[in-house]
């Protein structure tokens, strides 16, 4: 019997494969990342991720072809702001075939999980992702309850 | 007992399921001068070394794979991995022994000189 719903299960697996392969066809597949379609988000506004390390939350966003001078960072209690604006790349003398890219500047706020120490905030720059390190301020840091 | 040996010989394994990583299209702009054509494509994350840029006969094709480090938990999640490609023509008047590249702040840069051949000529009359 058992061998039986390993065939059914087998089977689904079959089945979820196809249908994450049938999702990249439809899907975004081949189109322009970035654009009016994915993530709801603003024209030009950067994409985050946000991780939680216990101690620190870590920060990631998206910004490519931005220099650290085109970025400005805010971060007051839980409240963070990324600003910025994306020069044109355009350069001197050449004719443009096709401008994907987005020459417009943005403002992205979050209201972060918890209070962040804010003199103790890292940032950095690479590879076009700006990377936040974010440590928790002592309240919000996780404690070890011992039991009596 | 009929068809248990043969019940009993079937192995249950899954399907195997090689690791997937999402295919995307990344942003481009393409200019041009009398002396070359300029790419740029917007890859944020992906590092020198897993950038491959492919010229075959006429057809150009860059492709970068991002693979981000992530620890602790997620709070949320916008981007992820990613396979950046795209393919080009490109004319064939391109001097391909030539052709350079760089990556900066996300953003790969690739020059492609024309030959000597196929830059505009001014002739003069004597």
């Amino acid at each position: 019997m058992w061998t039986r719903v390993n065939d059914i299960n087998q089977m689904f697996g079959a089945m979820d494969l196809l249908r994450s392969r049938m999702g990249d066809l439809f899907g975004a597949y081949e189109r322009p990342y970035g654009g009016d379609f994915g993530w709801p988000l603003t024209e030009g506004t950067p994409r985050t991720n946000l991780n939680d390390n216990g101690d620190k939350l870590e920060m990631n966003a998206e910004v490519p072809g931005l220099t650290k001078e085109d970025l400005n960072i805010k971060v007051q209690g839980n409240y963070l702001e990324i600003s910025g604006a994306r020069k044109s790349a355009a350069p001197e003398g050449y004719k443009a075939h096709r401008v994907e890219s987005e020459t417009t500047s943005f403002t992205r706020s979050f209201t972060l999980p918890c209070d962040i120490d804010t003199e103790k905030v890292e940032a950095s720059l690479q590879n076009g992702i700006l990377t936040l390190v974010l440590p928790k301020a002592e309240v919000a840091k996780p404690k070890q309850v011992t039991i009596k | 007992m009929i068809g248990k040996s043969e019940i009993t010989k079937r192995e249950a394994t899954m399907p195997e399921r090689s690791r997937q990583i999402a295919s995307a299209a990344p942003v481009v702009d393409i200019y041009e001068n009398e002396d070359e054509i300029l790419l740029y494509a917007d890859m944020p994350g992906v590092k020198k070394e897993d950038v491959d840029i492919k010229i075959d006969n006429g057809n150009l094709a860059i492709s970068g794979i991002r693979t981000l480090k992530t620890s602790g938990v997620v709070n949320w999640a916008e981007f992820g991995d990613l396979d950046y490609r795209r393919t080009f023509s490109v004319p064939q008047t391109i001097d391909v022994a030539k052709v350079n590249a760089e990556l900066k702040d996300g953003v790969l840069r690739l020059h492609l000189p024309k030959s000597e051949a196929a830059k505009p000529r001014q002739i003069e009359i004597h």
